[in-house]
């Protein structure tokens, strides 16, 4: 009784504590092994701390391209939508076990879509919430899940205040799995617990990801952004013209018919 | 069927005991069809008789009449069924098709060891329903019980198959209640007793029997009997009989020292009582669906709440969590003085699914209950439509290849070869939302350029036809949507959003 006594009133040592992750270490990019998922876009990864998303934290999304507008249904969420399967598809593919939650999200996933994208629907979940309040309980609740391996949570309306984003971030550090939250572009100026914070912005040929914060790192404003191809289908299709010289082309590697001997 | 003895009780009064109990001086009677089909002592003494019209007995006796409950009737039976099952597990319910009569037949031949004898066994049956009057039969079938608890025979444990077979043949064929029509034809032809019709058959065989009245009463002869109808061959096997399975219930209660005001101090019983029910589907094998609570204050005002699963349970910590959300979302109307927990319909847990394991792979059943817990939660708070899987169903209208279905449900996920290269949105809008068209543009929260080569959905052409071209479209923001023009009304609409 007595040692044990001794040794709970013991500080712990200083090596002791940097075996932690979460202990701020300066400018150094020491991180804890097997905290992070790796994101597919290798790009991405140099650009990540922990080379992946960070797990058990939050990571907040701002992207533009709204879909709220006269009419649309799902009004109770911030919907917006910016390539995120173009960004997130390749780590959630990774994930062999567990559920994929969307909370929120801007409209009804498309079963189709998702199945050329390599997404398995059979773990996949939809969860749709009226209020913040639910949306808050809901979020804590699928956090704390073990089931819950990624959760793609879409930020209620009206907003989450610092105090709701730290109830969020608190209950994301409880668990094992990535978490992501979308917000609009016009909250980026407002401070944000999230362990990560990001911002995607859609170009014609491109979507650019700059990371403006990021938790163990002192990010610079003139820091590069990094930029992902769109997919080929989303290009236009070559003008009619072009499409002619390349039958053109081809044309002329076609061999003439052999004459027959008679 | 040798072997077999069969025990009848014949309740006297059922239909009496689905009413509530009046003084002893009240005359009661029970009516079927305008009929008294029971009465109690004092209805009787006054002059009424049983198949006496109503107004009649009213008028003898000035009863308080009921209608006869058939369904309260069989609640007093199962209940005794219960209790019975203490005895043996061979329980049939009787109910006479054409009269009141009902009663139970009790196989106990099996049980006779266990009890000390026929005699000391069927003591304790008739000691266990003296509450309720009652007359008994015994014989070597069930069909000969019933008929000979219509005479007084006293059971002294040494009764054999001859001695049964002497007592039925002296019984009168009207007895026959639920054979009307047979009774009558045999009672013109000449038949009066049992022994008549024995005789018959060891002069004749059964066959003409048959012929005369009809298989099924020639076969209600023989059982009576148990005799075989076909003598050129038995039967190979007797046919088994049915194991009574008593209705399983939980029940547990908890009185507080003082009134509880406050939610809180519910959680610490609320928990302890769910544990115990734990133990007791978790020993018995049993899983339950729905729980019942009922709160009470001091002055026996009561208040309840019903938890659900989507699933049946044995662990108790998914209905503690939905019973808190309850808790926490309905106030209670009172200081709590006592609490009950009530479980019915508790289900067998074997019957629940599990895939097999060859290859030792990590099961999943961890996380189907880890799936249903969360899935419950999230009911219980948001209501029945908010959680939901998608799957892919093969349509090509979009809106209709996409349904939301239940989350242990396993999702449809194979894409025909022709929707296997098309371009088609990672989200789609339950509804299309109409796109302004103006000045040769068309706006969606900004300018829209179209980025590709129609591709025509043409179908339901025997209901609503739909004729739509689908075009993949930048907007200014460089977000691509998949919007589409209706070519029957010429409308332009935006459906879906490439987000990957």
């Amino acid at each position: 009784m007595k040692s044990d006594k001794r040794n709970s009133t013991n500080p712990p040592s200083l090596e002791q504590l940097l075996q932690r992750g979460d202990i701020w270490r300066g400018q150094s990019k020491h991180v804890a092994p097997h905290t992070a998922l790796e994101t597919g876009h290798e790009d991405l990864n140099d650009g990540l701390l922990q080379r992946g998303w960070p797990l058990a934290s939050l990571v907040e999304i701002c992207q533009t391209g709204a879909l709220n507008g006269p009419g649309y249904p799902g009004g109770h969420t911030s919907a917006v939508s910016q390539g995120e399967w173009l960004l997130l598809a390749p780590a959630l593919r990774q994930l062999a076990d567990g559920y994929t939650v969307l909370l929120n999200p801007p409209a009804l996933p498309f079963a189709a879509g998702l199945i050329q994208m390599g997404i398995d629907l059979d773990r996949l979940l939809v969860v749709t919430t009226e209020t913040k309040t639910d949306f808050l309980a809901s979020f804590t609740e699928l956090v704390r899940t073990d089931i819950c391996v990624a959760l793609l949570a879409w930020q209620p309306r009206p907003g989450l205040n610092y105090t709701e984003l730290r109830k969020c971030q608190l209950a994301c550090s409880n668990g094992k799995g990535v978490y992501f939250l979308f917000r609009p572009i016009s909250v980026r100026q407002q401070s944000s617990p999230a362990a990560v914070r990001l911002r995607t912005q859609l170009h014609p040929t491109s979507m650019e990801i700059h990371i403006f914060k990021q938790k163990g790192s002192l990010n610079r404003a003139d820091e590069k952004s990094i930029y992902l191809p769109l997919p080929e289908h989303w290009q236009p299709i070559a003008p009619h013209a072009n499409l002619d010289r390349s039958i053109e082309k081809t044309a002329a590697t076609i061999l003439p018919l052999k004459r027959s001997q008679s | 069927v040798k072997n077999r003895l069969w025990l009848a009780l014949r309740l006297l009064d059922l239909p009496l005991r689905s009413f509530p109990i009046h003084p002893v001086e009240q005359a009661v009677c029970v009516l079927e069809n305008q009929k008294v089909i029971a009465a109690n002592t004092i209805s009787v003494k006054a002059g009424v008789r049983l198949g006496m019209d109503a107004t009649t007995a009213h008028l003898l006796s000035g009863c308080i009449t009921y209608q006869r409950d058939c369904k309260q009737e069989q609640e007093y039976l199962n209940q005794l069924a219960d209790h019975l099952y203490r005895y043996t597990p061979y329980i049939q319910v009787y109910r006479s098709q054409r009269v009141s009569d009902s009663g139970f037949l009790l196989e106990i031949s099996r049980c006779l060891k266990l009890f000390g004898g026929t005699l000391s066994l069927c003591e304790k049956i008739f000691s266990a329903v003296e509450d309720t009057p009652y007359s008994h039969g015994l014989a070597h079938t069930q069909e000969g019980a019933w008929l000979l608890s219509y005479d007084r025979y006293s059971i002294s444990g040494t009764e054999d198959t001859s001695v049964f077979i002497e007592r039925l043949n002296r019984i009168p064929i009207d007895r026959f209640f639920d054979w009307p029509d047979a009774v009558l034809a045999m009672q013109r032809t000449g038949f009066v007793s049992l022994a008549d019709i024995t005789q018959h058959i060891q002069s004749q065989s059964i066959s003409s029997i048959k012929k005369r009245f009809g298989q099924n009463f020639a076969r209600y002869l023989t059982n009576i009997f148990g005799i075989e109808q076909d003598f050129q061959q038995a039967a190979l096997f007797d046919k088994p009989i049915e194991i009574y399975q008593p209705k399983t219930f939980f029940f547990e209660t908890l009185q507080f020292d003082y009134p509880v005001m406050q939610i809180d101090q519910l959680h610490a019983p609320v928990e302890q009582m769910l544990q115990t029910l734990s133990e007791h589907l978790q020993k018995r094998k049993l899983a339950c669906q729905r729980i019942e609570w009922q709160f009470f204050d001091i002055h026996q005002n009561s208040h309840c709440i019903r938890v659900h699963c989507a699933q049946a349970q044995n662990e108790w910590r998914l209905l503690y969590d939905l019973t808190l959300i309850q808790l926490a979302s309905k106030q209670l109307p009172f200081a709590v003085d006592a609490m009950e927990l009530i479980c019915r319909d508790l289900q067998k847990r074997q019957d629940k699914n599990h895939s097999l394991n060859f290859y030792g792979e990590v099961s999943n059943n961890r996380s189907n209950d880890g799936l249903a817990l969360i899935e419950g939660k999230l009911k219980a708070r948001l209501g029945e439509h908010a959680i939901f899987k998608i799957r892919y169903q093969d349509s090509h209208v979009p809106e209709k290849s996409s349904p939301q279905v239940s989350v242990f449900t396993s999702s449809e996920q194979q894409l025909p070869p022709c929707h296997q290269t098309a371009p088609r949105p990672t989200w789609l809008f339950e509804n299309a939302v109409p796109i302004k068209f103006q000045k040769q543009s068309l706006f969606w929260r900004g300018k829209l350029e179209l980025l590709t080569d129609p591709e025509r959905i043409e179908n339901q052409w025997w209901d609503t036809p739909i004729m739509r071209d689908y075009y993949i479209a930048r907007r200014e923001d460089d977000l691509r949507l998949w919007v589409y023009q209706d070519l029957l009304s010429g409308g332009w609409f935006v459906q879906g959003v490439f987000s990957g």
